[in-house]
C-alpha cells in the first residue's frame, strides 16, 4: 500500500494542548497525597512523557502496562490479557490512565475494570485524542486533549504496523490511489 | 533552593529543560545522520522507567523511521560481586534479528547491568547494537561499556528528574537536579 502522512496536528497544537491538560490535572489533584500515572505500552508513552512533565504536585509515580486483546474483531465478548502488569500497588492511590487514542474503548473498559479490583482512591483516564464516532464500550473520560474524526493516523506515538510513532505530529495517513 | 511541594529537597538545577532540550537535539541529529543511508530497520529500545522521558524526546528528533521498543530489567547482587543476574521483567515485543538496534538510558554509571543487557541483545543477532545515554558517570564505572552517544558527562552526584528517581518519584521533574541531603526530607 502506497500512502503519504500529511500533518494534522501540529507539534505546537499538541505542546499547548498538553499544557491545558497538566493545568486541569494539577487543579483536581491538588489535595492529592499520591497521584500514579500509568501508560499503557506502547503507543501511550510519549504522550505520558510531555504530560507528566506538566504536573506541579508532589508524590508523583509513573507505571507502565501492557494489554493485548484477544478475541476476532467481530465479536463483542473480546478479552484482554496483561503482558506486563504495573509495578507498584495502586491501592488508596488516585490514578489516571494515560490514553493516545481511545476509539472502540473495549481494551480501556477492561482496563478500567482490572485496576478497580485493586481499590485506588480513584481512577479516571486522560487521552490525547478521541474518536468518540467509533465508541462501542462506555468509558467515561474525565480529560479530553482533542477530538477528531474517524480518520487514519500516525504519530506521537501512534503507529501504523509499529512505523511513524517518532513523529513529532499527528499526521493523517493518505492511501495513495495505484 | 526549592520550598514547592514537588520537588522538595533538590538543591540545584544541574541541566535546566533548555539545556537538555538543546543537547537532545544534538544527539538526534548525529544520530540521524549516522544511521541516514542503513537499508534495516533501527530499533530504538527503551529500559523502563529511567529512560521514558529521554527517549520519548530523543525519538522526537531522529528525523529516520524508527520502531520503539520496551523493555524492564531488574538485577540482582549485592555490592561485593560486580558480575550482577540480570532478570527480563519485561521483553521487547518484536525481533531485533539483522536490525540496528539503539539502546536508551538514562545514565550509566558501574555498568553492571547495562553490560548484560547489551551482551543479551548482542545474541540476538543484531546488524549493530548501539548505546545512547544522557547522563554518564565514567568515576563509578566498574566495567567497561562502550558508550556511542552521551548527552552530558556528570561527577558523582545524587541527581533526578527527567525520568530518574528517588523512591519512584521526581521522575516528572523537567530538569535534572541534584539531591541535597536526605535525612532533611520530611514525610
Amino acid at each position: 500500500m502506497k500512502y503519504s502522512v500529511e500533518v494534522m496536528i501540529t507539534k505546537e497544537e499538541i505542546a499547548e494542548k498538553v499544557s491545558e491538560l497538566g493545568a486541569r490535572i494539577n487543579e483536581k489533584y491538588k489535595d492529592s497525597k499520591e497521584l500514579v500515572l500509568i501508560a499503557l505500552l506502547r503507543g501511550s508513552v510519549i504522550f505520558m512523557a510531555d504530560l507528566a512533565r506538566e504536573l506541579k504536585l508532589k508524590n508523583i509515580r509513573l507505571d507502565f502496562m501492557t494489554v493485548s486483546s484477544y478475541g476476532s474483531s467481530m465479536t463483542s465478548s473480546r478479552d484482554v490479557k496483561i503482558k506486563k502488569d504495573i509495578e507498584d500497588s495502586i491501592r488508596d492511590k488516585d490514578v489516571i490512565i494515560v490514553e493516545d487514542l481511545i476509539d472502540t474503548g473495549f481494551t480501556l473498559s477492561k482496563v478500567v475494570e482490572i485496576l478497580k479490583i485493586r481499590k485506588p482512591k480513584s481512577l479516571s483516564i486522560c487521552t490525547l485524542l478521541d474518536k468518540p464516532a467509533r465508541r462501542e464500550a462506555d468509558v467515561k473520560v474525565e480529560f479530553s486533549g482533542f477530538t477528531i474524526p474517524d480518520e487514519f493516523i500516525v504519530g506521537y506515538g501512534i503507529d501504523y504496523a509499529e512505523k511513524h510513532r517518532e513523529l513529532p505530529y499527528i499526521g493523517k495517513v493518505i492511501i495513495e490511489k495505484e | 533552593m526549592s520550598k514547592k511541594p514537588w520537588d522538595k529537597g533538590i538543591v540545584k538545577v544541574m541541566f535546566s529543560e533548555e539545556e537538555i532540550a538543546v543537547r537532545v537535539k544534538e544527539l538526534g541529529e548525529e544520530i540521524t545522520r549516522d544511521f541516514k543511508d542503513v537499508e534495516e530497520d533501527i530499533v530504538v529500545v527503551c529500559l523502563l522507567k529511567g529512560s521514558v522521558i529521554f527517549m520519548s524526546d530523543l525519538c522526537r528528533t531522529i528525523k529516520l523511521p524508527l520502531v520503539m521498543d520496551f523493555m524492564t530489567i531488574s538485577s540482582y547482587g549485592n555490592e561485593f560481586v560486580s558480575t550482577k543476574e540480570v532478570q527480563i521483567k519485561k521483553d521487547l515485543d518484536e525481533s531485533i534479528m539483522g536490525k540496528h538496534v539503539i539502546v536508551v538510558e538514562d545514565i550509566v554509571d558501574s555498568g553492571n547491568t547495562l553490560k548484560t543487557v547489551l551482551k543479551m541483545l548482542g545474541n540476538r543477532g543484531p546488524k549493530t547494537v548501539s548505546l545512547c545515554t544522557l547522563l554518564n558517570k565514567p568515576s563509578r564505572r566498574e566495567v567497561e561499556v562502550e558508550v556511542q552517544y552521551v548527552g552530558f558527562e556528570i561527577p558523582d552526584e545524587f541527581v533526578l528528574g527527567y525520568g530518574l528517581d528517588y523512591m519512584q518519584e521526581y521522575r516528572n521533574i523537567p530538569y535534572v537536579g541534584v539531591m541535597g541531603d536526605l535525612s532533611k526530607l520530611e514525610d
